[in-house]
């Protein structure tokens, strides 16, 4: 959808509500968001916005999984994380309000998925933990306590003992969680 | 398949069984598998109670290659989104379930197993089957069913064009078939007003979205429960408002009665006392008169036909209480259906580490916070579960006990001090025979009030620390019990005055005193001295004493919010009015009002003083509890006392619209039984009051029938967690199957290699 800048057609912007979960106004306004972002782009037509200029929106700049965000709604080939209009719709569709726990769940799974295997595995579990403890040297955890605590998640979530948590178990562990749906929200 | 052919060799080699010897591979890293060389059950049991901190994973990182391709082709490993399954699912019931997204698909590639999905899934054949299974769908079924799909809205709306060119290529019958479905589905919808969920509509419209939004991203879902809580109160008054002045206020102000008496003019400070001008105003229950025409001389001007001004008021009352009783109750129970959740008692790490991060927060300060409080959270918990817990010897239990019974006798003592303050500080107690000309006498008591609700609970928190609770949840809990108990005595207390002193009052000959304007005045005067006290407090003891407190202590610590305290400070403001309205109808205005002050002030204080809170807020429940507590006890120990007030108290004999009635139900009951004759249309009402309202023999059997509903759900929810439970053990032992055939599968491959 490159289109014109200014207006999004009555038609689409219709079939937009209906097939996610933003109101109206969410999607002029996502609409206006975007085009901005596009504006400074080579060429006004250019469909995709880099992964970049989306990360300088403000309520992702500072969020740590924003390159995750990116790279899974995003539907381009080239695999760079850039976003067309529908991937962002897609983005705030999942964050929003009125979107299923099982909607939001499956994108968080993907979201944790660091290395897209369809599993979380020790290797993404201890980026998760580092993403979600920060940068800084003094709130990482030791090696021995990452350890531990990895055992600990796989020991209570683990339901076949494969080593790994997949989609099932992980949305398992989320249904027990009323906090869930609440704190996965973005609003722009 | 190779496991097929496992299963063949094992049953011909049974009495090999028990000589098959699987090492265990410990490795380094790793946690230790499990243990083939003992073949009994006991054996392997016992392995498993002598190593219980060890996950017994199945991971091995030279499983041959057949094994890992059974491994990789098992459909928990190779979970993708399946589409017609997904549908399946979420067509065969209107009930929310969980989509099925595992796939059935087999991946040939034995490297790339884990990658490239794309290339695995047949993707023709898949979309022929979603066309087949949404055929049986209307368009808007279709439409609701492609938008909890977790696919890309590109996707979608392909499968909606393919959906809508095969649904124009149908029959002309199957069509006007469908439309009457979607008429009826349509009509439904505007019916239940958006029972599918499209109620977010209306959510965009919403005050305050703004200022919410920058809230949650600097302080969190948990501080924003408290503004959402504040912002919910709002429209509950602003409901009961309308209804009051539509019904009540408007007809009494358009048809003014003639003031029976000139009363005192000007008094000081009228708008904080409600004296002065407010006392003969449609403020509050002594100005409405019986009908609206009682001054109308037909000679003068044409008289509006009577509108009977005490059914009115009946009727109105009735009808703000009854409505705001079904919403609390509709919250209620969406909340309770958002906040339940069957809880192990273990396993929270895995929960703590998916569901912990608030995407809202979106400054970079407070980020950082959050991470930091998530990092010792983590590890708070990591060194609970290594230390063991203290075993508690009698003396130190005794110890405990006794501290807590002190504390709690402490906390007792001063509520009890507190009621018989309150009840001895009534100004009508001292007045005696002289009127109170200073209006300041009369806002002493609604002043003492707010400062015993506002500075006790402090006072008690700050003994609470004292005791060392177990859990912070203890904690919290336990100031509320303390808190709600403190204000529902002095509520108590001052509904005791009111109903059994005050409205028994015999008056001096001269003067007219209405009863109902007096405690009236007394509300308004408690909800005003409320917010004066409120701001007062945010202004010295948060604005200015958070000021100290950043410059003095080193660490520029900034305070902390406490919601408890102010959502059960709101809760207690709100049971006044609720309480008032009979007597005062305008009382919602002025909590409008209220509300709407205590917002902006609190907003400032909280981004200039306050820092996100440390402790994590489970905000769903913590506000599923708030909303019970609302209704229970707020709403129904004032509606209990409203009905109290209507049923058994005499109003007042000189003003008022029951002027000369025993009580204000009973002119109620007068009109239905009267009903009857005087419009014979209406007979079926009075027929219904007299035979079903009236009847306790009907209000037995409907509440028995509640009664009985109730109990079936209990019993259903009581299987289905029982259910539950057998799930969880089946899942369990497939496990262990699963482990004792890919562990013999390796062994036959590491057998077969070896030959």
């Amino acid at each position: 959808m490159g289109g014109t800048s200014s207006k999004l057609p009555k038609d689409l912007l219709s079939e937009y509500q209906e097939l996610t979960f933003l109101t109206k106004q969410e999607i002029l306004l996502a609409h206006k968001i975007f085009s901005e972002l596009q504006g400074g782009e080579n060429g006004p037509y250019s469909s995709r916005v880099s992964m970049q200029k989306i990360l300088t929106l403000p309520e992702l700049k500072a969020n740590p999984f924003r390159k995750r965000l990116c790279h899974v709604f995003s539907t381009s080939d080239m695999k760079d994380g850039s976003l067309n209009f529908e991937d962002f719709l897609d983005l705030l569709s999942a964050f929003s309000d009125s979107a299923t726990l099982e909607i939001k769940s499956h994108y968080a799974f993907r979201i944790f998925d660091f290395d897209d295997d369809g599993t979380l595995d020790a290797r993404d579990l201890e980026k998760l933990v580092n993403c979600l403890t920060g940068e800084t040297d003094n709130t990482r955890l030791t090696a021995e306590e990452m350890r531990q605590l990895i055992s600990n998640i796989l020991e209570e979530s683990d339901i076949d003992k494969d080593g790994t948590v997949n989609l099932s178990e992980f949305q398992h562990v989320i249904s027990r969680s009323p906090d869930f749906v609440s704190s996965f929200k973005i609003v722009l | 398949m190779a496991a097929s052919q496992i299963m063949e060799l094992t049953s011909s080699e049974d009495e090999d069984q028990d000589q098959i010897e699987l090492e265990a591979i410990r490795r380094p890293h790793r946690a230790v598998k499990f243990d083939m060389k003992h073949a009994n059950q006991e054996d392997l049991e016992a392995q498993h109670h002598h190593e219980p901190k060890h996950t017994n994973a199945l991971h091995r990182n030279n499983w041959s290659s057949s094994t890992q391709r059974v491994l990789s082709s098992m459909p928990s490993r190779s979970i993708r989104f399946n589409q017609s399954t997904a549908l399946s699912r979420s067509t065969k019931t209107r009930r929310r379930r969980p989509l099925s997204i595992v796939s059935t698909s087999y991946c040939a590639t034995e490297q790339e197993v884990f990658r490239g999905q794309e290339d695995c899934v047949d993707d023709v054949t898949q979309n022929e089957d979603l066309l087949n299974k949404l055929q049986g769908l209307s368009a808007a079924e279709c439409v609701r069913v492609l938008r909890e799909m977790p696919l890309s809205v590109s996707e979608k709306r392909k499968i909606r064009a393919w959906f809508d060119f095969w649904d124009a290529g149908q029959p002309l019958s199957a069509n006007r078939a469908r439309c009457c479905h979607q008429f009826k589905a349509w009509f439904l919808k505007v019916l239940c007003g958006g029972c599918s969920g499209r109620v977010s509509q209306q959510k965009s419209i919403q005050i305050w979205q703004g200022v919410l939004k920058k809230i949650s991203a600097h302080f969190g879902t948990g501080i924003l429960s408290y503004f959402i809580f504040l912002r919910r109160l709002l429209h509950y008054n602003i409901l009961l408002f309308f209804i009051t002045s539509l019904f009540l206020v408007l007809p009494q102000i358009s048809n003014p009665p003639s003031s029976k008496n000139k009363s005192e003019a000007t008094a000081e400070l009228w708008m904080l006392t409600g004296m002065g001008i407010l006392t003969d105003s449609v403020m509050f229950y002594g100005h409405y008169g019986k009908s609206t025409n009682e001054s109308c001389k037909p000679e003068i001007k044409l008289c509006p036909e009577s509108y009977n001004i005490p059914l009115a008021y009946i009727f109105t009352i009735g009808a703000g209480m009854f409505i705001t009783c079904v919403m609390l109750v509709y919250s209620i129970s969406k909340s309770f259906g958002k906040s339940f959740r069957i809880f192990k008692t273990t396993g929270n790490l895995a929960l703590k580490v998916f569901c912990s991060w608030d995407f809202k927060v979106s400054k970079k300060q407070s980020v950082k916070l959050q991470s930091v409080n998530i990092c010792i959270q983590l590890k708070e918990m990591l060194s609970e579960l290594s230390c063991k817990k203290q075993k508690r010897n009698l003396y130190s239990t005794f110890g405990w006990l006794s501290l807590h019974f002190l504390v709690w006798s402490i906390c007792l003592l001063c509520i009890a001090a507190c009621m018989l303050a309150v009840y001895y500080l009534h100004p009508y107690i001292e007045q005696d025979n002289h009127k109170l000309t200073k209006a300041i006498d009369w806002l002493k008591l609604p002043l003492i009030v707010s400062c015993i609700s506002h500075l006790l609970p402090g006072f008690f928190d700050m003994l609470s620390r004292a005791e060392h609770y177990g859990s912070p949840s203890t904690q919290i809990y336990v100031s509320i019990v303390r808190n709600l108990l403190l204000k529902g005595c002095i509520f108590g207390v001052l509904c005791y005055y009111w109903l059994k002193k005050i409205s028994v009052r015999k008056n001096e000959p001269n003067t007219s005193q209405c009863w109902e304007t007096l405690v009236g005045q007394e509300l308004y005067r408690f909800v005003l001295m409320d917010l004066l006290f409120a701001m007062s407090y945010i202004i010295l003891a948060e604005f200015l004493w958070g000021l100290c407190i950043r410059n003095i202590t080193l660490r520029r610590r900034k305070l902390e919010f406490d919601i408890a305290r102010d959502v059960l400070e709101l809760i207690y403001g709100q049971t006044l009015v609720w309480f008032g309205v009979l007597f005062s109808p305008l009382l919602p205005a002025v909590q409008i009002g209220k509300l709407f002050l205590l917002f902006y002030f609190k907003k400032t204080s909280l981004m200039m003083n306050f820092q996100p809170p440390r402790k994590h807020w489970r905000a769903t429940q913590m506000s599923a509890f708030f909303i019970k507590l609302l209704f229970f006890p707020s709403f129904t120990g004032a509606l209990a006392c409203v009905i109290y007030t209507m049923w058994r108290v005499k109003p007042s004999s000189d003003c008022g619209p029951f002027s000369n009635l025993a009580s204000m139900l009973l002119l109620g009951k007068k009109w239905i039984k009267g009903l009857g004759k005087s419009k014979p249309s209406m007979l079926w009402l009075s027929w219904a009051y007299n035979n079903l309202v009236d009847n306790p023999l009907f209000l037995f059997i409907t509440a028995g029938l509640f009664l009985g509903i109730i109990y079936i759900h209990m019993q259903v929810l009581d299987g289905q967690k029982m259910i539950i439970s057998k799930l969880q053990e089946q899942i369990d032992n497939e496990g262990e199957d699963k482990k004792f055939l890919i562990a013999k599968l390796q062994a036959l491959n590491e057998a077969g290699a070896q030959q």
